[in-house]
């Protein structure tokens, strides 16, 4: 057909203006990210012998699961190795976000909006803005590509020459590509940016979970997933070009496809047909707290099932924690057993105190996921307002305060909800696979953890959660505008909570703008040969005070201030 | 009492001044009209009469209440219908015209499906397929299934159309017939000239007059006497005179 693409350089253009601060942004982020940590690196691992260790440390079914491989040059591993293994695939997780964002948000979330059909009055052609969306996709990875490509070579680190360096932007920036391409796809079948959202985040966790089955399984599995796919590029070490070309070939086929799909429907429409829905609201819609349940409610379902899955899928590798003692002497002396300790154990201590460590470390991982969901509610109420939404709830008789209450309510509920959910699944997946004497070859117990202490880990970080629920509260009662705050202080805690435990690497000041700092390790076992390190309450009940006051400042700031309107 | 009376409202965003020192009146069974361009501040007086924002100076009571302070108290006898209806993509529209309703009292089924009947309106759909004619109608159907005391109406057919707009006409004459009070803000001048009793003009927050149509027909003659024939004329007069031509 002629003219499909017509203006779509204007378009581009107009869609890189709408993008021009929150893309720099990502990218600004990312490249800083990106190369501040490998000089770091280099003077953490400065030879071969820690490199090794720290190999050992990662060199188990459970690491290489969440990290993935590290590769090696004949056996060798230099900084660059390393950093390939440890970051390239979180920063291609955060690079497949940012894609997902913008391709929804210039296609299926501007048609939601009615703003498309205004382009498409204008002489601009049927496929015009789903192509422009994807240049503007392929323009910002590209400037992103090439600036953490010359970043990471400027650092001048020995093993990350320029080749390398190119290759692992190249690599970055083509896998988000593919997600760009891929979102492309599903803003086509699904008549909701909402639901284009859905199944992108779907494909992305999917690419996670295929990448980790790959990895510790069968390789060819891992090459399914662009995650996998790009790791195989073994940047820094073979530098393997052909999983770039493979990685650009998909996502030129997913875009074709992509256009396809919208050259075949209808504006507005979509593949999926949307449902007819009730005639009449059911009784427990009708009251502001059961409109807010009801939006939430979906998310609160998949959240739980994703949080209990997660939890079952830590606890179902304890059988094989095992690995780590086989092959892992670094891990023991991580988590305090020296190897003159060693001699004095018992073989079930020694399982519980390598569980104990495991178990503080799934700890903290689960709860920097489970704070996602807590986040997302707390801040609903405040892109209900920005939406005009809001408004037509607190135009009737409904206060400010019981507003407000309905979506923090939830999120203080859901905090609860979640680590239970975490525990349960780890508890659950360790009693029902944990066989007797499968614990390597130190002990001969059934599951080593103790419900009560499994929980008492987990809720003693709800004092941390609920202070970060009550900043965002404070953030959605005086400064609705700022929620971006509440994400990058959530983002500083994720950070802290990943490299901060290195010792002498970051300031103490720094560590304890962490509420995570406060919080005691509680053994999840029975091991009792040597008191825990002493913990006391008293941190836990300030955090609750400070999460307290924060909540009821924002309660009184949000019925003291004007809704935010256009 | 007036049902609705602000004194001197002076509402100021940063140094924006939006509304400059507003003074307005319904009485009880009045239906009035609130005429004046695009952002000449009728919905920001809607929105201070409904406490969602703060008057910078002044009074806004509502049933005798005060408006910031008694929003919820004031809202139990409101209806109201915005200009700009935004609604929740995955709720139909039904569910929301029972939600809407039971915000404020016990919903009249026979009414509901009478007037989402006479409105044509598909109560089965996710409201995120609707229209805006189809989404005003939404705000429009629960707030006539709802027995209010005072109607705020901000300009609330301009996505409807004719036929629609005149099963609005109909809906409202019903209201003012049974007694109650109508704050109606509109573009459509044919509309205000059958339903309203008494108009004020506002233009750049300032209201310029208030009165009958007939008083405001006289205010605007010309200097032979020969008075506006039609709103639009009286209309395009006042912004004249706004302008300064």
């Amino acid at each position: 057909m002629r003219g499909n693409f017509d203006y779509t350089g204007k378009l581009v253009k107009f869609m890189l203006r709408r993008e021009r601060i929150i893309a720099a942004i990502w990218i600004i982020v990312l490249v800083l990210f990106s190369v501040a940590l490998a000089p770091g690196l280099e003077t953490m691992f400065p030879d071969n012998e820690t490199r090794e260790n720290i190999i050992l440390i990662y060199d188990n079914p459970i690491m290489v699961s969440m990290m993935g491989p590290i590769f090696d040059i004949d056996g060798e591993f230099t900084t660059g190795t390393i950093y390939a293994g440890m970051m390239l695939l979180w920063v291609m997780i955060a690079v497949a976000i940012m894609n997902i964002f913008i391709v929804i948000r210039h296609t299926r979330a501007d048609e939601e909006r009615w703003r498309a059909e205004v382009i498409r009055s204008l002489p601009v052609g049927r496929l015009s803005t789903v192509h422009a969306a994807m240049l503007t996709a392929l323009i910002i990875n590209t400037v992103l590509a090439v600036l953490t490509g010359l970043g990471l070579a400027a650092t001048g680190t020995e093993s990350m020459g320029f080749g390398g360096s190119m290759l692992y932007g190249a690599v970055l920036g083509a896998s988000g590509l593919v997600f760009a391409a891929i979102t492309a796809i599903f803003c086509q079948l699904s008549a909701s940016s909402s639901g284009a959202f859905g199944l992108s985040f779907l494909a992305l966790g999917g690419s996670y979970m295929l990448r980790a089955a790959g990895d510790v399984g069968n390789e060819v599995i891992s090459l399914i997933s662009p995650f996998g796919l790009a790791q195989r590029s073994m940047v820094y070490a073979e530098n393997e070009l052909m999983p770039l070309w493979g990685l650009l070939a998909i996502a030129f086929a997913f875009a074709a496809l992509a256009y396809k799909f919208n050259s075949m429907r209808d504006l507005g429409q979509g593949f999926i047909p949307a449902r007819m829905g009730r005639r009449e609201a059911k009784k427990s819609l009708l009251s502001s707290f059961g409109l807010s349940f009801r939006l939430l409610k979906n998310s609160i379902i998949v959240w739980t099932i994703t949080l209990f899955m997660l939890g079952a899928s830590y606890g179902s590798i304890i059988g094989e924690i095992d690995r780590f003692v086989g092959d892992s002497p670094e891990y023991l002396t991580l988590v305090g057993l020296t190897p003159e300790l060693l001699d004095t154990l018992s073989d079930s201590d020694k399982a519980d105190m390598i569980v104990d460590g495991f178990g503080g470390f799934v700890t903290i991982m689960m709860t920097l996921i489970a704070l996602v969901p807590l986040l997302m509610f707390a801040l609903k109420p405040k892109n209900e307002e920005i939406d005009g939404r809001a408004e037509g709830i607190l135009s009737r008789s409904v206060s400010r305060q019981k507003y407000l209450a309905g979506y923090v309510i939830i999120a203080f509920a859901m905090s609860i909800i979640v680590q239970l959910c975490t525990v349960v699944g780890l508890y659950g997946a360790a009693e029902s696979t944990v066989r007797e004497g499968e614990i390597g070859e130190v002990a001969a117990i059934l599951n080593p953890f103790v419900f009560e202490k499994l929980l008492a880990a987990n809720f003693a970080y709800l004092p941390a959660m609920w202070l970060i629920i009550g900043l965002a509260v404070f953030i959605v009662g005086l400064l609705p505008k700022a929620g971006g705050v509440v994400w990058g202080y959530y983002g500083f805690i994720c950070f802290m909570a990943l490299i901060g435990n290195i010792p002498d690497l970051l300031p103490a000041w720094l560590s304890n703008l962490s509420p995570f700092n406060f919080i005691p390790e509680i053994r999840v076992t029975n091991f009792d040969l040597f008191p825990a390190a002493e913990s006391s309450a008293v941190p836990l009940i300030v955090l609750t005070g400070i999460a307290a006051a924060l909540t009821v400042i924002g309660f009184i700031g949000y019925r003291k201030r004007d809704l935010i309107t256009h | 009492m007036y049902m609705l009376e602000i004194e001197n409202l002076t509402k100021k965003f940063g140094k924006f001044t939006a509304l400059n020192n507003v003074n307005l009146q319904v009485e009880e069974g009045e239906v009035f009209g609130y005429v004046g361009p695009n952002g000449a501040g009728k919905t920001t007086t809607i929105r201070v009469l409904l406490g969602i924002l703060q008057a910078t100076s002044g009074t806004a009571n509502v049933f005798g209440k005060d408006a910031w302070k008694d929003a919820v108290e004031i809202h139990k006898r409101i209806a109201y219908v915005p200009g700009d209806v935004n609604l929740w993509a995955n709720l139909t529209g039904g569910e929301v015209i029972d939600l809407f309703v039971s915000l404020r009292q016990k919903s009249d089924k026979a009414k509901r499906e009478r007037l989402i009947e006479k409105f044509e309106l598909d109560p089965t759909k996710k409201c995120r397929t609707y229209s805006k004619g189809n989404r005003q109608k939404v705000a429009l159907i629960a707030a006539f299934a709802s027995d209010a005391d005072l109607y705020i109406l901000d300009e609330p057919t301009s996505g409807l159309d004719p036929l629609m707009g005149e099963f609005f006409v109909e809906e409202v004459l019903n209201l003012k017939n049974s007694g109650k009070s109508v704050l109606l803000s509109s573009h459509i001048l044919s509309e205000v000239e059958r339903l309203c009793d008494r108009v004020g003009v506002i233009m750049k927050g300032n209201v310029i007059k208030t009165g009958t149509l007939d008083e405001l027909k006289q205010s605007a003659a010309c200097a032979d006497g020969k008075l506006p024939d039609s709103m639009e004329e009286l209309f395009m007069r006042y912004y004249k005179v706004s302008e300064g031509v």
